[in-house]
């Protein structure tokens, strides 16, 4: 119960990247001048770019992203070392292979990236050769910073959303068989003919799980700290409060889940379904909320990994307290207290 | 007839009674599971109530034991009424299930630690109570042995042990001897005799007739209604006047066919390897009802036929009971 937590966290933390690199470009190169190779270099000293070789026309190159064999396609069209010479903006067409969204969307921003810092590095070469202080053009650098995750390293994102997919599958999970299987034993029969009362009951059904879903929680932050280096900027009285919510959100999903499902297959089936789909796909922790289609935006507000993912993100890595995350927190505890009162009622009917 | 089945109507309910009910109804839907039953269960009795699967048994005992609330009737357990305090009644009773409801992944010593756990037994009772459990089981050296890993009869045992853990003052036993093999059903039956003579009511349903001449009393329910009820020997007198023949054949299922048929066959079943025949009333005053039977018999062609006259038994009498059903 402890260690799968945590091999869940090591699996998804090294095998699912973010982190593009070693994309396969083809460069089509028509100018052919020293300084059409000098460009071309500068796709090959990157670590994004492994530039698998030339081809001689685009048809070639269309081939090429066809087989697979290409995500990108540079072509450098004749004319660009005369072009660069005059001092003119020079041209040049760079194709993304589109059937890999991720990778297209960053090798988009790649090249325009590198281009524009090989650009200016011409526009400095030129502004030397015409005598021009370049200190006074600072403008012409361009500062390219992401926010919050300065290294773009992927397990910075990635850690405190799995913290919620992990402890949403395994509380869900747990919750919503363990009930079917005293339903199957017979044991929650005995249960009912015995003097414990009903909230009795429930609450000795979850104290253990959120105990559980705690010391993972605990868990899964020491390592994503220690072995992944994550930071931990904001307010952790903030992140343990939505973290209860949470908790219990989850936990009350299963209940319900067990309440309704008819057997132990059904039951895993569903939790699955209710757990691990939403919290990794409609949390945002994956892809972004607002990039999905509107209709699932709707569906991921029925499910309680994405207020957990923006508090967990937040006070992570934004620093983020009360001030910000209040919305989420107070979302999180009216989402527990409704499904855990759903859960007592379907229980508590005496059919 | 002596048995009037309207007799305890519109009586009001026994507080002396371990169970005492009147007009209890429980219907799902358009189904009446449970419709309008009264009976007084006597203190210190074992009762079997009788009656073929899906006929309202486990839905009653569901009912008295708390679980589901019914739609109409009163229902007095140990005097109190477990209708409007379900609560109230609870410490006191004890439920075995057919399930055994025992944790398969929790040991023998495990279960019984949670039960008497569930009914906030103090540790010295529960100290004695483990220990009479688990001679009675006969589970003594086996108490850190998984649940799971018990063969049905312990497992029965067990579960028995664990229902009865608090000491309760009436037992309900659910089937309690289903998919149990003849030698632990007779085992199982002792134990249960041990617990009626310490003074406990014991509230068993089976559909098991053999079992039902373990018992004081008798229920029959038949699609929700008590068709008969009584001592096993009232049962039997009151209920069958036509006389049985227990008849042996090679081949009984061509000698059932044409028993059927037979004229002065009342009706005719098969009950364990041989068939009973119900004499019908035509022929009811002869003396010598087997030589009458098998002598038609062999003339028609069941050459091996063997009938003797036998005492009816409590099947026979359900099968009559059923068959005058409308």
């Amino acid at each position: 119960m402890l260690l799968l937590p945590i091999m869940q966290l090591m699996l998804f933390a090294y095998a699912i990247s973010f982190d593009v690199k070693n994309v396969a470009t083809v460069i089509v190169d028509q100018d052919k001048t020293p300084a059409s190779r000098s460009y071309v270099q500068a796709y090959d000293a990157s670590d994004f770019f492994a530039v698998l070789g030339q081809a001689d026309d685009v048809a070639a190159a269309d081939r090429l992203f066809d087989r697979n064999q290409a995500r990108i396609v540079v072509v450098i069209p004749a004319g660009f070392a005369r072009q660069l010479a005059a001092g003119e903006r020079a041209e040049v067409a760079v194709f993304l292979d589109g059937s890999e969204p991720n990778t297209a969307r960053i090798g988009q921003a790649y090249s325009i990236a590198l281009n524009r810092v090989y650009g200016s590095r011409l526009t400095f070469a030129w502004a030397e050769t015409q005598g021009v202080d370049v200190t006074g053009l600072g403008q012409l650098e361009p500062r390219v910073r992401t926010w919050y995750n300065p290294e773009k390293r992927s397990s910075d994102f990635l850690i405190p959303g799995l913290l919620v997919v992990i402890i949403m599958i395994v509380t869900v999970q747990q919750t919503a068989v363990t009930l079917v299987r005293e339903r199957d034993q017979g044991t929650q029969e005995q249960m009912s003919v015995s003097p414990l009362r009903q909230s009795e009951l429930m609450l000795g059904k979850l104290l253990p799980w959120t105990l559980l879903a705690f010391v993972d929680m605990v868990v899964i932050t020491v390592v994503g700290m220690t072995v992944f280096g994550v930071p931990l900027r904001g307010d952790v009285l903030v992140l343990a409060l939505g973290a209860m919510a949470f908790v219990f959100s989850s936990l009350g999903l299963g209940l319900v889940i067990s309440a309704i499902a008819p057997s132990v297959d059904v039951a895993n089936i569903t939790a699955l379904l209710a757990s691990f789909l939403p919290a990794f796909m409609l949390s945002g922790f994956a892809f972004a909320l607002d990039s999905i289609p509107i209709v699932l935006q709707w569906i991921s507000y029925l499910f309680p990994a994405r207020y957990m993912v923006t508090i967990s993100r937040g006070v992570f890595l934004k620093g983020a307290g009360f001030a910000e995350l209040w919305p989420e927190l107070l979302a999180l505890g009216g989402y527990a207290l409704v499904v855990l009162l759903i859960a007592a009622a379907l229980y508590g009917r005496r059919r | 007839m002596s048995w009037d089945p309207e007799a305890l109507r519109g009586t009001p309910v026994n507080p002396d009674a371990a169970i005492s009910v009147r007009g209890l109804t429980k219907r799902f839907g358009d189904f009446s599971a449970v419709d309008g039953i009264d009976v007084d269960v006597p203190r210190g009795q074992v009762f079997g109530f009788l009656g073929p699967n899906g006929s309202g048994k486990t839905t009653t005992i569901r009912m008295l034991t708390g679980t589901i609330a019914p739609q109409a009737g009163q229902a007095l357990v140990l005097g109190e009424d477990v209708i409007r305090h379900p609560e109230r009644a609870k410490r006191r009773i004890g439920y075995m299930s057919q399930k055994f409801a025992l944790f398969e992944d929790l040991t023998v010593d495990e279960n019984l630690r949670f039960y008497a756990g569930v009914y906030d037994l103090p540790p010295e009772r529960f100290a004695a109570q483990r220990r009479y459990v688990l001679e009675m089981a006969d589970l003594i050296g086996r108490e850190n042995e998984l649940t799971a890993n018990l063969s049905v009869g312990w497992r029965q045992r067990l579960a028995l042990g664990a229902a009865t853990i608090h000491d309760p003052e009436l037992l309900f036993l659910d089937e309690p001897t289903g998919g149990v093999d003849p030698v632990a059903r007779r085992q199982f039956w002792d134990l249960l005799y041990d617990l009626a003579s310490r003074g406990v009511t014991l509230f068993v349903t089976t559909h098991y007739m053999d079992e039902a001449t373990h018992c004081n009393r008798l229920a029959f329910i038949y699609r929700g209604r008590l068709i008969a009820e009584g001592s096993p020997q009232q049962i039997r007198r009151d209920f069958i006047s036509q006389r049985i023949l227990e008849v042996s054949v090679g081949d009984p299922d061509a000698a059932l066919q044409w028993l059927e048929q037979a004229e002065g066959v009342a009706e005719a079943y098969l009950s364990g390897a041989s068939l009973h025949a119900v004499i019908g009333s035509g022929a009811q005053g002869r003396d010598e009802l087997a030589p009458w039977l098998t002598g038609r018999m062999r003339e028609a062609g069941f050459a091996d036929v063997r009938a003797v006259e036998v005492d009816p038994t409590i099947e026979d009498v359900f099968v009559n009971l059923v068959s005058r059903q409308p």
